[in-house]
């Protein structure tokens, strides 16, 4: 063999090594998925007898069924759709809420600089970092003055405001790169400050609204806590009556239905993902390639 | 179209002044052109213009009216910004017809002189573009559209041809000087190039460290310049600035250089009279390249034209012309010679120095005397 061939054939070594490597840790990372998924097309029988990582014999959607429309949360048996619901009328109004007020303090953290504008930025972004523990007491007194314990709107109260922080910081390195002489021109051609936000400003945010909408999506969509907190009973998200599904078997485990629901309660996060992952790298990428 | 008066305008930021006591009014139709080295606070003082900068002290006035606190859009006026600043996600014609749309002008007058302005600019196929898909003279040419459907009173340059290439450049050029004659528009435009600048002004503003050096048309800041700066900055190459000692002479007053060969050369300075008070003491003599050539192409009857025999340093042909280069009082000195006068490096030659066109300076204020 000459030199050559000695280093393309290392090189192809190395190559089969690393692939094998990640494909391999990549089936471990995805093997309790694969359970899950499998578990629930599965009946109660076939899961008596053991081998959890086999296909089912009989594949059936009958689990998932009764997970959404029958099984018991609690005392009550009609499944976990009105929850689910709840999450969306939760996690909606709370992601745009969101987004929007991110976006329009990124535009004026960055545009319209004002004496002492970098504290209030650094303070937002302190409010990222409070632990959720910390405000559980206040948070319900607050809920409470205002009537909204108890209620998604309380939840949506809570989700915007935590989630302020994260959608300013995100919102503000975006805009810090984007050219300020555009702002400038559009206010010599006569638009106004919320003019220029909606007409040149956001609709040159895409990449950003996209990593904004993941991010807010999957944190609220995935929390317990509050929900647990301020939302227990009939008006309780998803995570909560997941929770309690799995904890109000009577006799008998049902792990298909169990499994059943937890997909269900993935299944958004994991949507919005195939959807929108794509952006979300090339928007996580693209404030850092500019700056 | 506008008159511009800028009176004693100041700007600082915190304790440092960035512009000091700025003086300049120009009449309807000019083409002032703020030119200086970086940092000399020509952008700021046109961002004060437009209104996107805040006026520390003093008072602006657009067509008699001050307009110190008026917002940027009530002013009428238009600006091309260095970067262009065409909005990245509207096409050409939206990016023309914003302004308008803003102002609530309705669509089809909009479309109309959008129309118009494109068929002037030769940029109608352009206009469904996105300036992402255009090349750096067509959104030049954009910026340009946008600042003209306006028609505002006044327009503002902000160095809109220094992300061009050279040949762009000049083009680009000669065409803002069209329009500027085809419209009789108000411009004021800011470039750190003193070819633009004397190519296109019909007011030259020469600025330096936040003050004002000298206002006036290209021909009196080129011919006279205020001080040492302006001489050298206008002008390529820069004027020469030569030692010298005024000194009694015959009738008049002649200015001595020291020569790096052969004894001192005297120069009889016009307008003696002016310059009594110097004699013996020293001065900076300033003179053009072009206004020191070989004896052929001196002007024959100008009584004011002196020839001396200099050693010739260097010789940089340019093809039209060649820079001869010789030391008279110690500092390298560039005259502008036909490219067959037969200059030789290391030979003597003669020079011949049209003294009607020098300048003298005082050495130590470094203004013109």
């Amino acid at each position: 063999m000459t030199n050559q061939e000695v280093k393309v054939s290392s090189g192809r070594f190395w190559r089969v090594l690393i692939y094998t490597t990640l494909i391999v840790f990549a089936a471990f990372y995805l093997l309790p998925l694969f359970v899950m998924v499998i578990t629930s097309f599965k009946e109660l029988d076939e899961l008596r007898q053991g081998n959890m990582l086999s296909l089912p014999i009989h594949w059936t959607t009958a689990a998932w069924q009764k997970a959404w429309g029958s099984a018991c949360v609690g005392l009550t048996c009609e499944g976990i759709n009105g929850y689910f619901w709840n999450s969306i009328k939760m996690v909606v109004p709370s992601v745009i809420i969101s987004t929007l007020l991110g976006a329009i303090n990124g535009y004026v953290l960055t545009k319209w600089r004002f004496k002492g504008d970098r504290w209030i930025f650094a303070l937002m972004l302190f409010g990222c970092f409070i632990p959720f523990q910390i405000v559980l007491i206040p948070m319900s007194q607050v809920l409470g003055t205002l009537g909204l314990s108890g209620t998604t709107t309380g939840l949506v109260l809570v989700h915007v405001t935590y989630g302020i922080g994260f959608a300013t910081l995100f919102f503000r390195n975006y805009y810090a790169a984007f050219p300020t002489e555009l702002v400038k021109a559009a206010m010599i051609d006569g638009a106004s400050f919320f003019g220029i936000f909606w007409r040149i400003l956001l609709p040159s945010s895409g990449p950003i609204i996209v990593v904004t909408v993941i991010w807010q999506f999957t944190n609220i969509w995935n929390d317990f806590l509050f929900g647990a907190s301020f939302a227990a009973g009939e008006s309780a998200p998803m995570t909560v009556a997941l929770n309690n599904l799995v904890n109000s078997s009577t006799g008998v485990k049902e792990y298909n239905v169990d499994m059943a629901a937890a997909m269900i309660a993935a299944l958004p996060t994991l949507l919005v993902y195939v959807v929108a992952g794509r952006y979300f790298v090339r928007g996580l990428m693209a404030g850092s390639v500019k700056g | 179209m506008a008159s511009l008066e800028i009176r004693d305008v100041c700007k600082s930021y915190g304790n440092v002044e960035v512009l000091k006591h700025i003086n300049i009014a120009i009449d309807d139709g000019d083409f002032l052109v703020l030119v200086g080295p970086s940092g000399c606070g020509k952008s700021t003082l046109l961002s004060m213009i437009a209104g996107l900068d805040e006026i520390t002290s003093g008072e602006l006035l657009i067509d008699k009216q001050v307009v110190n606190d008026l917002h940027p859009s009530q002013r009428d006026i238009a600006m091309v910004f260095q970067s262009y600043a065409l909005y990245p996600n509207m096409s050409v014609e939206k990016n023309i017809a914003f302004g308008l749309e803003m102002r609530g002008m309705p669509k089809p007058e909009r479309d109309k002189r959008v129309k118009d302005v494109s068929q002037m600019l030769q940029i109608e196929p352009l206009l469904k573009r996105k300036p992402a898909q255009l090349s750096g003279g067509q959104r030049q040419r954009v910026a340009m559209g946008r600042a003209l459907v306006r028609e505002p009173k006044i327009f503002l340059f902000d160095e809109p041809l220094s992300n061009l290439d050279a040949k762009l450049r000049v083009d680009m050029r000669t065409e803002i000087k069209k329009l500027h004659q085809r419209l009789g528009a108000t411009i004021v435009y800011v470039t750190h190039d003193q070819i633009e600048a004397m190519t296109l002004a019909t007011r030259i503003a020469i600025m330096k460290a936040g003050v004002l050096q000298q206002l006036g048309t290209p021909q009196e800041v080129y011919d006279t310049p205020n001080n040492i700066f302006v001489a050298s900055f206008m002008g390529s190459p820069s004027m020469n600035l030569i030692p010298a000692t005024l000194a009694a002479h015959q009738n008049g007053i002649a200015a001595r250089v020291s020569r790096s060969q052969g004894n001192d050369l005297l120069l009889p300075i016009p307008h003696p009279e002016r310059y009594q008070s110097w004699v013996d003491k020293p001065i900076i003599l300033g003179i053009r390249p072009e206004a020191i050539t070989d004896t052929g192409s001196a002007e024959p009857n100008n009584p004011w034209v002196f020839q001396a025999d200099c050693h010739v340093d260097v010789t940089e042909p340019t093809g039209a012309d060649v820079y001869v280069l010789t030391s008279l009082g110690k500092k390298e000195m560039v005259s502008r010679m036909r490219s067959n006068c037969g200059a030789v490096a290391g030979q003597s030659t003669a020079f011949a120095f049209n003294m009607a066109k020098a300048v003298l300076f005082d050495p130590h204020t470094e203004n013109r005397i």
